[in-house]
């Protein structure tokens, strides 16, 4: 039996973006450190991440400082909470047949 | 043994999920003591009262009784919310996550302080025209919203005992002379079964 695996999104193969993705799907912005606390990254692990999610146009970044610091916040982008939903639709399906 | 690897990639998602909007180091004990806290409280005020025409109207509402009442209060106050910081900090650490102050718990306290608060300076606006008879529905009013209101943003079932709290506030808004009783019901006793709950369905089960 063949599965849909074309839906699995090779950009969501990383643990890092995955997860990303899962914290920005619930919530409204998220700011850096907040998803670096909960992923227990670097700033330049996580930061390499969130640039490529960004280049492929599925979560958005806004920059504005709080005081003096630097504040980065993220939100996905409708493109990246369709991507996320295929993506978790082919691993369920994926599951349902292996279960069949 | 792919199908492993999947099945704990969306446990992880949810996790995650659930740990970005949720403040989850809530912990069943600090209610049971909270309860116990009220209950006692409950007992002072009794006291303080003077066993006569409980809390509906004080018959000689003598400055000292109503003050004592006031700082009683405040302090219960006092005492539970360190109480409740003191067991998340510990639950927090128990489970390695530092317990930050964060846009998750920033969004919990003031989702549940904005309802607590208001109904707080209601019943100071009440106290000080001497209407003492609806402090006690009052305060199980307000607090039972703060929580339905605070619910989203940690574990969702405490909505149930901000319903319950919420029902017995406007139960108690019907009837005259039994305020200290259902205040001691209200923060007494629903605190420590919703804490007995709480400590049986998540706490036992992680340690």
């Amino acid at each position: 039996m063949k599965y849909n695996l074309e839906h699995i999104n090779k950009a969501f193969e990383s643990k890092v973006r995955l997860g990303i993705m899962s914290i920005l799907a619930v919530n409204e912005s998220v700011d850096f450190t907040t998803i670096k606390n909960l992923l227990n990254l670097t700033d330049g692990n996580l930061a390499s991440h969130t640039r490529s999610l960004e280049e492929l146009g599925y979560i958005c970044s806004s920059k504005q400082f709080i005081g003096r610091k630097p504040n980065t916040q993220f939100s996905i982008t409708p493109e990246g909470r369709k991507a996320f939903a295929e993506h978790i639709r082919a691993l369920e399906d994926f599951l349902k047949n292996q279960k069949l | 043994m792919k199908e492993i690897e999947v099945y704990n990639t969306l446990n992880e998602i949810k996790d995650l999920m659930e740990k970005s909007s949720k403040f989850l180091s809530l912990s069943g004990l600090s209610a049971i003591l909270v309860g116990i806290y009220a209950l006692i409280g409950a007992g002072i005020a009794y006291y303080i009262i003077g066993y006569q025409n409980v809390s509906y109207s004080f018959c000689n509402d003598t400055l000292y009784q109503v003050g004592g009442i006031v700082v009683l209060a405040l302090i219960l106050l006092g005492i539970s919310l360190l109480t409740v910081f003191a067991f998340s900090w510990q639950k927090a650490k128990r489970n390695e996550q530092k317990l930050y102050f964060d846009s998750i718990s920033k969004r919990l306290l003031v989702n549940f302080f904005i309802p607590l608060l208001a109904g707080g300076i209601l019943c100071f606006a009440l106290i000080m025209q001497h209407h003492y008879g609806l402090t006690s529905c009052i305060m199980l009013i307000f607090y039972g919203m703060a929580l339905i209101n605070g619910s989203k943003y940690t574990y969702s079932n405490t909505r149930y005992l901000g319903y319950a709290e919420l029902s017995l506030g406007l139960i108690d808004s019907f009837t005259v002379g039994y305020g200290l009783l259902f205040w001691a019901i209200g923060f007494g006793l629903f605190h420590i079964v919703y804490g007995i709950f709480f400590y049986l369905k998540y706490d036992c089960k992680r340690q």
